[in-house]
């Protein structure tokens, strides 16, 4: 019984300790792979942001793939609705 | 001329109104009467090529007599199309009460401008890469010179651009696995009742159907760059007239398909008047003929040439065409058939 419990709280350390040194690396990873994917996001969406884009004809049918994306950023990065009067989210 | 014919692709290019359809169509008969089957594609927005076989071609390829097919690419049907497709699929994500907002967004994208180019090249990337199985030899009758190279250049641009989209997602997938490797053990979690409920949404399926996209389109580009960098495949021929403006235009399109590397394989200089002209007025426009005539041999030394004279009559009809056709045909084969040799100038 008595084992039992000592052995629960050591596995806790375990995991405080391991948390303890994975979660910023986890954080800036996670920040460098949302950054790269919003990048792309804005590849995707430039030309209604008046970036003119060679391949808007080829982007056209990753939009709507990147619908939801588009909706996780702008909430993001502040803006309650979408930024750009022709393309609504929500 | 064999040689020219056993490509599979041949292009006609040159400035606005020196015959590049009636080169072409001439082209495509003699072709075709030689036992090629042959497609003869315009590219034009404003087609001229059913006018010239007097028959209606339309967005579907054409019979046009035997072995010989003809087919004029209407870019806004294509787009229309091509949008049509991503209104479905846009429409199977959002909500029903944003469907007409979806509309208007792309009914705007419709009218950008490079669609119509962009459906354009799809088209003739498309037939460039399956015609094969129906046709033996591929002729396009190309709009104006300038748009003509922007045209033959946007693989490679868009070849680039689709490299460059896949990097993107490649350096976002490398990071998504390392974030494997310092992810949360939501099991482990579970088992001391924390709260589980931040939980990724699974982000794979979205980035294979990116990625399946992307790829596509790439091996699509470069599979018709491929084609057209390929002297034994491609031929360009450019079509001008002893004028100075198409030789000055003449000048800057084969410095342009230098840069992209599209082999110009031979041109044909059209509309020179008779020898035997009667009045001052042509007499002395023949005088300056001669000097332009002079000009281009020293300008296109390199490129094999073909001369045709001015008709007394419109082209029109196979008639007229074939008349043409073995003009060429015969002065091509007269000249010892170096057209296989890729020139530049």
């Amino acid at each position: 019984m008595k084992w039992a419990g000592i052995k629960k709280k050591l596995r806790w350390l375990a995991y405080l300790a391991t948390e303890a040194y994975n979660a910023p690396y986890r954080g800036a990873v996670a920040r460098a792979k949302r950054e790269q994917d919003d990048l792309f996001m804005l590849l995707i969406f430039s030309e209604m942001m008046g970036v003119p884009n060679p391949a808007t004809y080829y982007t056209l049918e990753l939009q709507p793939i990147m619908l939801e994306k588009f909706h996780e950023w702008h909430k993001r990065a502040g803006m309650e609705h979408s930024p750009l009067d022709d393309f609504r989210c929500c | 001329m064999d040689k020219l014919f056993d490509r599979r692709i041949v292009f006609v290019g040159g400035k606005g109104g020196v015959g590049k359809t009636t080169t072409a169509g001439a082209l495509a008969l003699m072709a075709a009467e030689s036992g090629r089957r042959t497609l003869i594609v315009s590219t034009d927005p404003a087609h001229s090529l059913g006018d010239i076989f007097d028959t209606r071609i339309g967005n579907e390829e054409t019979s046009l007599g035997p072995n010989l097919a003809g087919l004029e690419i209407d870019p806004e049907a294509e787009a229309e199309q091509h949008i049509a497709t991503v209104k479905m699929s846009m429409k199977s994500l959002v909500a029903p009460k944003m469907y007409r907002e979806v509309d208007r967004q792309l009914d705007l994208a419709r009218h950008a401008p490079g669609t119509m180019e962009a459906a354009l090249l799809e088209r003739m990337a498309d037939l460039m890469a399956e015609a094969r199985e129906r046709f033996d030899l591929l002729i396009f009758d190309t709009a104006p010179a300038g748009h003509t190279i922007r045209l033959l250049s946007l693989p490679e641009v868009l070849g680039a651009w689709s490299d460059g989209m896949l990097g993107h997602r490649d350096r976002s997938r490398k990071l998504g696995n390392l974030l494997k490797v310092f992810g949360r053990d939501h099991a482990r979690e579970d088992a001391f009742g924390m709260i589980g409920g931040s939980k990724e949404e699974p982000d794979d399926s979205r980035d294979g159907r990116i990625q399946s996209i992307l790829l596509n389109r790439r091996r699509k580009f470069h599979r018709a760059r491929e084609l057209l960098t390929d002297p034994t495949i491609t031929a360009f021929l450019l079509v001008i007239n002893p004028e100075r403006l198409p030789i000055l235009e003449s000048k800057k399109t084969l410095d342009l398909l230098k840069k992209f590397n599209i082999p110009v394989t031979g041109m044909i200089v059209n509309r020179l008047l008779p020898s035997d002209v009667d009045g001052e007025f042509l007499r002395e426009r023949r005088l300056q003929e001669d000097q332009y005539r002079a000009e281009i041999e020293q300008t296109f030394a390199r490129l094999q040439k073909v001369y045709l004279h001015l008709l007394p009559h419109d082209v029109h009809g196979v008639e007229t065409l074939r008349e043409i056709g073995l003009h060429i045909v015969g002065q091509l084969g007269d000249s010892s058939g170096d057209a296989s040799r890729p020139i530049e100038a």
